[in-house]
Formats: structure tokens, sequence, C-alpha cells
């Protein structure tokens, strides 16, 4: 290390002179490649935005796109509105994991639990939960606690078959080895299944999140109120097709972020799951 | 034949007068969910005697794994009895160890951790579980890697800790189910040896499970031989060599054992290939 910055110049170590290039240019080369199609694609709404096809008001530059988010920042209302759907999107999704690793758990455990719960799952999970909208805000009222609950209701679906399938596929040797090993009935849960089923519950959780955050933006635009949703909802009323499109790209970069935090999150609480450590798009 | 198998068996426990684990008219029969059931082990009487080591060796599905479980206590006993120091088997218990053919470790927790869960679960003081766990982690060579996770480590390392894992706990009784049967040839063969050094050092009563003539033949005292599905013991055969002689496996003697025995076993793995067909 030291021997190279002896000549000053910020190459290469000389072994690596046949041809390579250091070692953050490559990396930040692949990371071009990888998000080429994204540049692509911007590019060519900028192109198409200014050719004058399209009037301003059906698509507007993304420069005009992002000085608007700009001044939104500067103003506060970009992070009023983030904020605000993101603590809705993270309640929803922490009650949903809370609540259906638990009730996973229970259903795969006691078979009366099972009984009551998996034909319920089974009809609820490709029910379009929002249709159950008009009426949980008859009952909850149109602030955080119906938007809250409508997140949770469907972001729960998935994070429950999830952990009952983590809990069925732990190796019967595994659970033989813990019993036999002085393993109580209640340790076997917290102790071996648990964690365990862990891989597949995670994968249940990183389903959920993006859903949490749809379903946030979607019960905001029903809804009104602050939040990105209810923004873009208003922003539209009023033909600001320039907030509609700010809206959509905060969503964008704020999923993106949450979806590659859980990512992070699982390679770091999974470290000893090989495929967890493999690169992943989720 | 099969009655003049049983008066041996008999006698051999008899003779006996340190058993310690008594088999007596074992049958088992599994129930799948959909399909007929199936007779696996079929009035199974056998005695072990206390810090033996013997192998039950049949070909693959002749129910010496079940045999095993039941031993365990993983798997119910419905017909026939099975004591253990006099006291029957009713479920698993730390007196009983068992690694398995595909190691059965906690991929959550590291070398150490699987080889401390045991202990932690007697009421020992802390510093005693973790003296004792480096003990065992010494004793089958994994020094260095107690940090590691199982998926860090070969399939040789794996059985290593987990056999570490099970004798931590200081079974009196050792159940193996093909533990090496995972393995490639040279790490089989090396860990043999030190089973058997293992063995030596602290003599455990072991049943160890294999579809390996050979392997029988090398590590253990009696070998009992079980016929194809549904599994009977169809012969018991003492072998009395010295371990230590580290050209055995060439000797005649042996040779000609693991010969005699493989003709026992054949008739059988030819047998159990056409029930599968």
């Amino acid at each position: 290390m030291a021997r190279i910055n002896q000549g000053g110049a910020p190459m290469a170590s000389p072994e690596h002179d046949s041809g390579q290039l250091p070692h953050f240019v490559r990396s930040f080369g692949w990371g071009v490649v990888a998000w080429l199609p994204v540049i692509i694609l911007l590019v060519a709404w900028e192109v198409v935005a200014r050719s004058g096809t399209v009037t301003p008001f059906m698509l507007p530059t993304l420069t005009r796109v992002f000085e608007r988010m700009g001044s939104e920042l500067v103003s506060g209302e970009l992070p009023i509105a983030v904020g605000l759907t993101l603590w809705r999107a993270l309640a929803g999704f922490v009650i949903a994991a809370v609540l259906g690793i638990a009730l996973g758990l229970a259903m795969a455990r006691n078979r009366f639990f099972y009984w009551f719960f998996d034909p319920i799952i089974s009809v609820g999970f490709p029910i379009p939960k929002i249709a159950f909208l008009p009426i949980l805000v008859l009952w909850l009222g149109f602030f955080d606690l119906s938007k809250i609950t409508m997140i949770a209701f469907n972001t729960i679906f998935p994070v429950v078959t999830a952990t009952i399938v983590g809990v069925y596929s732990v190796e019967k040797e595994i659970i033989w080895s813990a019993r036999n090993l002085g393993t109580s009935e209640r340790g076997m849960l917290w102790e071996i299944l648990l964690p365990a089923a862990m891989p597949q519950i995670f994968t249940g959780l990183q389903v959920a999140l993006p859903i949490a955050l749809i379903v946030g933006v979607l019960t905001e635009m029903a809804m009104g109120g602050y939040g990105v949703g209810g923004s873009m909802q208003t922003a539209s009323r009023m033909a600001d097709s320039l907030g509609v499109f700010a809206g959509i790209f905060e969503i964008a970069v704020v999923g993106y972020v949450m979806v590659k935090l859980m990512a992070m999150l699982r390679r770091h609480l999974l470290r000893w799951h090989q495929e967890s450590q493999e690169p992943t798009t989720v | 034949m099969d009655s003049a198998v049983l008066d041996r068996a008999a006698a051999g426990g008899a003779q006996a007068a340190n058993a310690q684990i008594v088999i007596d008219r074992l049958s088992h029969t599994y129930r799948p969910a959909h399909g007929r059931p199936v007779l696996a082990i079929d009035d199974v009487s056998l005695t072990v005697g206390r810090r033996e080591f013997l192998a039950l060796l049949g070909p693959s599905g002749c129910g010496k794994s079940t045999l095993l479980y039941q031993l365990g206590g993983f798997l119910p006993t419905e017909t026939g009895t099975i004591t253990v120091d006099g006291k029957k088997v009713q479920g698993p218990g730390p007196d009983r160890g068992i690694v398995f053919q595909h190691f059965a470790l906690f991929p959550w927790k590291t070398v150490r951790a699987n080889v401390m869960y045991g202990l932690q679960r007697m009421s020992l003081p802390k510093a005693e579980q973790e003296r004792r766990a480096q003990e065992f982690i010494d004793l089958v060579g994994l020094s260095g890697f107690e940090d590691s996770y199982p998926s860090q480590l070969s399939g040789g390392m794996k059985q290593r800790c987990a056999i570490a894992r099970t004798l931590a706990i200081d079974p009196e009784i050792l159940l193996m189910d093909e533990p090496f049967g995972a393995l490639d040839a040279q790490t089989r063969h090396l860990m043999q040896t030190e089973l058997l050094a293992i063995w030596n050092r602290s003599p455990k009563t072991v049943i160890f499970v294999t579809h390996d003539v050979q392997e029988a033949v090398y590590l253990a005292q009696r070998v009992a031989v079980m016929s194809a599905r549904p599994g009977r013991i169809k012969a018991i055969i003492d072998l009395d060599f010295d371990r230590r002689d580290p050209h055995l496996t060439k000797s005649k003697a042996f040779v000609d054992k693991v010969d005699e025995i493989w003709e026992l076993v054949r008739g059988e793995a030819i047998k159990a290939q056409a029930g599968k067909a």
C-alpha cells in the first residue's frame, strides 16, 4: 500500500498494469452499465419532452420535474409528504410483520389455528383488500388509523404464508437434534423453528415491504390529505402534471432505498445463510 | 435359519451381564398419509452391551435408520419394547446422543454456539460450558473454526462439528445414522480412524448404521446384518481385530471377513433393488 503511494501517482500498482483499470473505476463502470437501461429511459423522456411532439402538460421535461422537487424540498413540502407516507407504510409494515409472524408460527405449530385460519388466508390473499377501504373509513375515520390498518391488512398475507412455509420446511433432523440436546417444547419455537425459518420469513417481509408502500400511496390517493399520494391527487385535480410526476419520482426513490436497505439488513442478519449473501435485485 | 439367529441373539443377550440396550420383538409400521402402510421393521430382538461398538448393516430402505430413530426415542415404539439400562425408551434423552448423515447442525449458529447449545441446557456454570465446548472442538480438530458458520465448512468439518456437539453432552450411547455416508472417500476414511480414536479414549456404546460393509467391519466389534424390508436381523457377526494395526484393512483375515459379510448383504441388496423396481 505504502509502496504504491510513494510514486505519488494515483495509478494502479505495477502488478495490475496488464491493461486492468483500477478497482474503483471498474466498479463504477459496472455501476454505469447496470444502470444504463434506467439512464436510457430518462434520456428518452427528456428528448421526447423537448421534441415538441407532446405538450409540457402531458409530459414535462425531466429538468423541470427535478426543479420542482428541489423547490418542494426547500419549502419543506417534500420532506413532510415523504415522511408521512413513509411513517404510514412502515407502521403498517411493522404491525403486519409482528402479527404475521406470530400468526404464521401459531398456524404452523397448532392444528386449531391452522384449521381456523388456513381457509381465511386462502380466500383473503387474492381479494383486493383495497375494496375494504370505504368501510374502513366508516369504521376508523380517514386519518392515519384507517390508512395504517389498510396497509397492515394488505401486507400481512405474504408474511403469514412465508412464515408457515418456513417453519414447515425445517428439517426434521434439526428438530430431532434440538430435542436430543435438551430443547424444551417452548424453546423449540423460539430457539430452533424461528431462526431456522428466518430466511423464508425474511423473503416474505421483502415481498411485503413494497406492498406497504404501494398501498400507503393508494390509500393517500383515495382519501387525500398530506402524504405523497394525497399531494399527487391534489396536483392532478389542479392540472399540475409537474406535481404528479414529482410525486412519482419521490415514491420511486423511496421505494428503491427501502428495498435496498432491506436487502442489506438481510445480508447482515442472515450472514450464516449462503443464498442470502449472493447479490440480488430485490 | 431365522430362529437360530434369534436364539443366538437372545443367547448373546443372556451372556452379556452388562447389557445396556435390550430391543425385544420390535416391529414398526410406517403409515403414510397417502398410500399403504409399510412394515419397516419386523420382530427385531437385539442386545447391546455397555461400551460396545455395534454396526447395523443392511441395504438401503431396510429399516436400520428406523430402528436407530426408535432407539433415539424420535419415533414411537408400537410393537415390542426398547429398554436402556432397564428403563423403557419413551422419548429422546441426553443419555442417547445422535449424529445424522446430513449433520443437522443449526446453520444460524457458529461452530462454538452449536457445540455450546446442548451444554447450555445442562445446569453447568458458564465457564465450564465454554471449557467443555472448546475441549470437544479441539478433540474433533476444529480449532480455529470456532466462529465459522456451518455453511462455511466442508462436509467433513460439518460432521466433525456435529460429532463434537453430540459428544459435548456426554451421552452414554452414541447413535450414528450413516454419519460418513455424505463424505468423500478420503474424508470418510479419516473420520473412521478418528472415531475409533475417540471411542478408544472414552468408550461409549456406539450403534453405527451403515450400508458400507468395509466400514462396518473396520469399526465395529459386532455387526448386525439386516435383511431387506421388512427389516429383520439376519445374522450377527462378532469381530475381533486389532484396529491399531495400520495394515489391518489389507490383511487376509479382514478381507475374508468383509467378503463373508458382503455375501450375506448382497442377496438382501438385490432383494431391496427388486422391491423398488
